[in-house]
């Protein structure tokens, strides 16, 4: 899939951007929307956990400090659950021991905020696939 | 001598006799032996007159008789005979009353000589026995001291060193006579203690108190706490030094390992510190910042499209806007965060402020071999501001000026800190040091925040100390030196200005 034109594309993946950081929620959805996938955002874990593209995700964007669950039990939650779906982690924490921590639990991607389109692209593209 | 016969009529008193005798004898001062006759109360007497002694210096002896042919052959004999042991008794009583009259006067003399003497004796024997005692009782109070006590000549030989002495150091008080204090001291604390005697021997101070290591006879070292003064001479013992001193070494060793715990501790706190804050710091921007990079790269995209997306490429230009805004707003808050408390005034002496921190950081400075001199102005105005503030001011400038100064080997490591009035009616505080200086190419950045030339400091202090002075309307800065070394100086109104 091509994302140079990806408003014309009919079966556009669904990625869930889950960030208390209310500039994240408004701004990823736009530059998803020019990579060629749909965005849906939550505020928080539990709101993720309780809605109805819980299922439908083909990937999740996740911040790991947020107020109540963090991105890391979130990542446990849904592991727990039987979910295998890819997750790219970014954060403002600039700590190396947290990047190790989330990679070996499996995370496809770990993104420093503020993080490059480029960046963001290259991790959703290995994350369904389409590397 | 006279005698008279008892049947002699007319009774005339032997007195009556021996005055008509003499007058008849002054008259006949010749008449001597031969026989002669007087007439005496119409009466015809022969008299004979003998002398007693050689020249009839002892006296004479006048016999007389009615007989005419007085006196005979027999009776001349026994009156020269008579003669003689009188001359000889009256000699004998005479040369024996003498002796008397001698022998007592000698004896008086040697009795009243030996009594004077008896009392110089007594008064030499209490004067020596209260010298003996107080010699003694100095004695015992040097011996039974319970800290050392050493005594030196100026140039700091040993002359005496009580028992506790000895021991601490390991020598005896003879082997301790052979060298001179600096040669047992640890090298390195050398410097400083000689600086200190010779400012003794200047008067300008009355004594000093130093810590300080000696190195025992069997090489270990051992800590001291020495309280120095000069002994002033007396005619017979000249100028000496008198050190009293104690061992310390437990609590040395107790204060070091904690000291360095505590700068450990310290140093991992305010690394601690600084990481937290800066993670915070990050977090605070980074998001944003993450929102202006985002909305950026969508914003090239939209417009890159074919057609632009100008409507999308407008609005996310907008929130890179306001996120950027948002951005500077979180700087602002941190700042507003940092310079939150403000300063609790009151009324103080700045002085007392000085003596305040001095005695604090004593041990510390003492410990980096430097001394600390002060010169605070009498009749000192009283100033206003958050008197712990000020002293941190106050201690950032005398360990800054400490630090400057620990590469220093070949001159005193010195800080003077001076108060004094100011021309403009404030207050002025000066630390000067003699240590490393200011490079021209740093003097703009001195008071810059994380600016440092120190291994492990963090460049913070002399940055928060300007900003303590700026909130109390005062000033800091620095200048160079005319010898070695730097002097930072603060000024702030006094309190009656303010």
């Amino acid at each position: 899939m091509k994302s140079r034109d990806g408003r014309s594309t009919i079966q556009r993946p669904l990625v869930a951007v889950v960030d208390d950081d209310e500039s994240v929620r408004e701004s990823l959805p736009d530059l998803l929307g020019e990579f060629g996938f749909d965005a849906r955002v939550f505020p928080s874990a539990e709101e993720f956990l309780v809605s109805d593209s819980f299922g439908q995700s083909k990937c999740l964007v996740l911040d790991i400090a947020m107020p109540g669950m963090t991105g890391f039990q979130l990542q446990q939650e849904l592991k727990a659950r039987g979910q295998n779906i890819p997750i790219i982690f970014i954060t403002a924490q600039k700590e190396e021991a947290v990047r190790k921590r989330a990679l070996e639990r499996g995370a496809v991607g770990f993104l420093l905020k503020p993080f490059s389109d480029a960046a963001l692209l290259r991790a959703l593209n290995t994350a369904l696939g389409l590397g | 001598m006279v005698r008279i016969r008892p049947a002699w009529e007319g009774n005339p008193q032997p007195e009556e006799i021996g005055k008509r005798l003499r007058a008849w004898l002054e008259n006949h001062p010749d008449k001597v032996s031969p026989p002669v006759r007087i007439s005496f109360d119409e009466r015809d007497i022969a008299l004979v007159l003998l002398q007693l002694g050689l020249h009839g210096d002892m006296g004479i002896i006048v016999a007389g008789s009615e007989r005419l042919d007085f006196p005979q052959q027999t009776e001349r004999l026994v009156l020269h005979v008579a003669a003689n042991q009188a001359a000889i008794g009256l000699q004998e009583s005479r040369l024996l009353s003498e002796e008397r009259r001698n022998s007592s006067d000698l004896k008086q003399r040697v009795a009243q000589r030996t009594m004077e003497l008896a009392t110089i004796n007594d008064e030499l024997n209490k004067a020596h026995a209260q010298i003996i005692q107080s010699e003694e009782r100095w004695r015992s109070v040097f011996e039974n001291s319970a800290i050392g006590v050493a005594l030196t000549d100026l140039n700091g030989q040993f002359i005496a060193a009580n028992p506790v002495y000895q021991k601490m150091l390991g020598y005896t008080e003879e082997e301790l006579r052979q060298v001179r204090f600096l040669d047992i001291t640890v090298e390195e604390d050398r410097n400083l203690n000689w600086v200190l005697i010779e400012e003794l021997l200047e008067g300008k101070r009355p004594q000093f108190q130093i810590e300080k290591r000696y190195r025992r006879k069997n090489g270990s070292t051992v800590w001291v706490r020495n309280s120095v003064s000069v002994v002033p001479g007396t005619e017979r013992v000249p100028r000496f030094l008198m050190a009293l001193s104690e061992d310390v070494t437990e609590r040395r060793l107790a204060e070091e390992a904690l000291n360095e715990t505590r700068s450990e501790l310290a140093h991992m706190a305010r690394v601690t510190t600084l990481n937290t804050l800066t993670a915070s710091i990050a977090h605070e921007v980074n998001q944003p910042l993450s929102g202006i990079v985002t909305n950026a790269s969508t914003c090239l995209r939209m417009l890159d499209a074919n057609p632009p997306n100008l409507e999308g490429a407008r609005e996310t230009a907008r929130r890179t806007i306001r996120d950027g805004t948002r951005a500077s707003e979180v700087i602002t808050r941190l700042r507003a965060l940092f310079s939150k408390q403000n300063p609790s005034f009151e009324v103080f002496d700045l002085n007392d402020a000085v003596k305040e921190v001095a005695a604090l950081s004593v041990s510390e400075l003492q410990r980096n071999k430097v001394i600390l001199r002060s010169d605070l102005a009498a009749d000192l105005p009283c100033v206003s501001g958050d008197r712990i503030q000020i002293q941190q001011v106050i201690v950032n400038l005398l360990r800054n000026g400490s630090d400057a100064m620990s590469i220093v080997d070949d001159r005193p490591r010195e800080l003077l800190i001076k108060t004094e009035c100011d021309e403009s009616g404030g207050v002025r505080l000066s630390v000067k040091d003699t240590g490393v200086g200011i490079a021209p190419q740093i003097e703009e950045k001195l008071f810059e925040a994380f600016h440092t030339t120190k291994g492990d400091g963090m460049g913070i202090g002399l940055s928060v100390s300007r900003s303590i002075m700026e909130r109390h309307q005062g000033r800091l800065w620095a200048i160079r030196n005319e010898g070695p070394g730097a002097t930072f100086i603060f000024a702030i109104p006094c309190s009656t200005n303010t």
